[in-house]
Protein backbone atom coordinates (compact mmCIF):
# COMPACT_ATOMS: atom_id res chain seq x y z
CA UNK A 1 0.00 0.00 0.00
CA UNK A 2 1.41 3.36 -1.00
CA UNK A 3 1.88 6.44 1.15
CA UNK A 4 -0.89 8.24 -0.68
CA UNK A 5 -3.51 5.52 -0.34
CA UNK A 6 -6.76 6.92 0.98
CA UNK A 7 -5.56 10.54 0.79
CA UNK A 8 -7.26 13.36 -1.08
CA UNK A 9 -4.82 15.02 -3.44
CA UNK A 10 -4.96 18.75 -4.08
CA UNK A 11 -2.87 19.24 -7.22
CA UNK A 12 -1.62 22.76 -7.86
CA UNK A 13 0.09 22.71 -11.21
CA UNK A 14 1.79 25.48 -13.12
CA UNK A 15 1.70 26.16 -16.82
CA UNK A 16 5.47 26.62 -17.09
CA UNK A 17 6.21 23.77 -14.69
CA UNK A 18 4.12 20.65 -14.29
CA UNK A 19 0.45 21.30 -15.20
CA UNK A 20 -2.43 19.95 -13.10
CA UNK A 21 -3.71 17.43 -15.68
CA UNK A 22 -0.22 15.89 -16.07
CA UNK A 23 -0.05 15.25 -12.32
CA UNK A 24 -3.62 14.01 -12.33
CA UNK A 25 -2.75 11.41 -14.97
CA UNK A 26 0.30 10.22 -13.00
CA UNK A 27 -1.53 9.76 -9.70
CA UNK A 28 -4.77 8.36 -11.09
CA UNK A 29 -3.91 4.83 -9.98
CA UNK A 30 -1.91 5.45 -6.77
CA UNK A 31 -4.81 4.73 -4.42
CA UNK A 32 -5.52 8.37 -3.62
CA UNK A 33 -8.53 10.36 -4.66
CA UNK A 34 -7.86 13.51 -6.66
CA UNK A 35 -9.95 16.21 -4.99
CA UNK A 36 -9.00 18.74 -7.66
CA UNK A 37 -6.28 19.54 -10.14
CA UNK A 38 -5.66 23.09 -11.35
CA UNK A 39 -3.01 24.87 -13.37
CA UNK A 40 -1.95 28.38 -12.53
CA UNK A 41 -0.06 30.62 -14.89
CA UNK A 42 2.10 33.61 -14.19
CA UNK A 43 2.22 36.35 -16.77
CA UNK B 1 -1.61 32.01 -5.30
CA UNK B 2 -4.80 32.57 -7.23
CA UNK B 3 -7.54 33.63 -4.78
CA UNK B 4 -9.99 31.08 -6.14
CA UNK B 5 -7.49 28.28 -5.58
CA UNK B 6 -6.85 29.48 -2.04
CA UNK B 7 -10.56 29.10 -1.39
CA UNK B 8 -10.55 25.62 -2.92
CA UNK B 9 -7.69 24.56 -0.66
CA UNK B 10 -9.43 26.02 2.37
CA UNK B 11 -12.71 24.28 1.54
CA UNK B 12 -10.98 20.92 0.95
CA UNK B 13 -9.04 21.17 4.23
CA UNK B 14 -12.26 21.91 6.13
CA UNK B 15 -14.20 19.18 4.36
CA UNK B 16 -11.66 16.34 4.54
CA UNK B 17 -9.43 17.39 7.47
CA UNK B 18 -5.74 18.36 7.24
CA UNK B 19 -4.60 14.81 8.03
CA UNK B 20 -6.44 13.41 4.99
CA UNK B 21 -5.22 15.74 2.28
CA UNK B 22 -1.88 16.14 0.52
CA UNK B 23 -1.04 19.23 -1.52
CA UNK B 24 1.23 18.55 -4.50
CA UNK B 25 2.87 21.46 -6.31
CA UNK B 26 4.06 21.61 -9.90
CA UNK B 27 5.81 24.98 -9.69
CA UNK B 28 8.69 25.69 -12.06
CA UNK B 29 10.80 27.89 -9.78
CA UNK B 30 11.91 27.40 -6.20
CA UNK B 31 10.80 30.85 -5.03
CA UNK B 32 7.28 30.31 -6.33
CA UNK B 33 7.15 26.82 -4.83
CA UNK B 34 8.14 28.26 -1.47
CA UNK B 35 5.37 30.87 -1.57
CA UNK B 36 2.80 28.23 -2.49
CA UNK B 37 4.01 25.96 0.29
CA UNK B 38 3.89 28.83 2.76
CA UNK B 39 0.34 29.69 1.68
CA UNK B 40 -1.04 26.20 2.40
CA UNK B 41 0.84 25.81 5.68
CA UNK B 42 1.37 29.16 7.46
CA UNK B 43 -1.10 31.28 5.46
CA UNK B 44 -1.07 33.67 2.50
CA UNK B 45 2.11 35.80 2.85
CA UNK B 46 0.60 38.51 0.64
CA UNK B 47 -2.46 38.80 2.92
CA UNK B 48 -4.66 39.09 -0.16
CA UNK B 49 -6.66 35.89 -0.22
CA UNK B 50 -8.89 33.62 1.84
CA UNK B 51 -5.82 32.00 3.45
CA UNK B 52 -4.49 35.30 4.86
CA UNK B 53 -3.86 34.67 8.53
CA UNK B 54 -5.11 31.07 8.21
CA UNK B 55 -2.49 28.45 9.15
CA UNK B 56 -3.83 25.24 7.69
CA UNK B 57 -0.56 23.35 8.28
CA UNK B 58 -1.29 21.01 5.38
CA UNK B 59 1.22 18.40 4.23
CA UNK B 60 2.73 19.89 1.08
CA UNK B 61 5.21 18.36 -1.37
CA UNK B 62 6.64 19.26 -4.74
CA UNK B 63 5.79 16.67 -7.37
CA UNK B 64 9.57 16.08 -7.79
CA UNK B 65 9.99 15.13 -4.13
CA UNK B 66 11.09 11.47 -4.17
CA UNK B 67 8.31 10.56 -1.70
CA UNK B 68 5.69 11.71 -4.20
CA UNK B 69 7.46 10.80 -7.41
CA UNK B 70 7.69 7.14 -6.41
CA UNK B 71 3.89 6.96 -6.06
CA UNK B 72 3.33 7.99 -9.69
CA UNK B 73 2.67 5.58 -12.52
CA UNK B 74 6.16 5.34 -14.10
CA UNK B 75 4.98 5.06 -17.71
CA UNK B 76 2.59 7.99 -17.40
CA UNK B 77 5.25 10.01 -15.56
CA UNK B 78 7.69 9.50 -18.42
CA UNK B 79 5.11 10.59 -20.94
CA UNK B 80 3.64 13.56 -19.04
CA UNK B 81 6.41 14.89 -16.80
CA UNK B 82 9.69 13.32 -18.03
CA UNK B 83 10.55 16.30 -20.24
CA UNK B 84 10.04 18.90 -17.50
CA UNK B 85 12.04 16.76 -15.11
CA UNK B 86 15.03 17.13 -17.41
CA UNK B 87 14.88 20.92 -17.66
CA UNK B 88 13.87 21.96 -14.13
CA UNK B 89 16.06 21.97 -11.02
CA UNK B 90 14.13 19.18 -9.32
CA UNK B 91 16.25 19.03 -6.18
CA UNK B 92 15.99 22.76 -5.50
CA UNK B 93 12.21 22.63 -5.99
CA UNK B 94 11.73 19.69 -3.62
CA UNK B 95 14.07 21.29 -1.11
CA UNK B 96 12.26 24.67 -1.13
CA UNK B 97 8.96 22.96 -0.34
CA UNK B 98 10.57 20.65 2.23
CA UNK B 99 11.86 23.61 4.24
CA UNK B 100 8.40 25.16 4.45
CA UNK B 101 6.85 21.80 5.28
CA UNK B 102 9.27 21.14 8.10
CA UNK B 103 8.67 24.57 9.51
CA UNK B 104 4.90 24.89 9.20
CA UNK B 105 3.11 21.63 8.33
CA UNK B 106 1.20 20.03 11.16
CA UNK B 107 0.93 16.75 9.26
CA UNK B 108 3.39 14.94 6.96
CA UNK B 109 3.26 11.65 5.10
Amino acid sequence: MGKLTGKKLLLLGERDGVPGPAMEACFQSCGAEIAFAVTECFV
Amino acid sequence: MDLQNQQRIKDAAEKFGAENVVVVLGSSDAEGAEIYAETVTAGDPTFAGPLAGVSLGLPVYHVFDPAIREEADPAVWEEQIGMMEMVLDTEALAEAVRKMREEHSKVTL
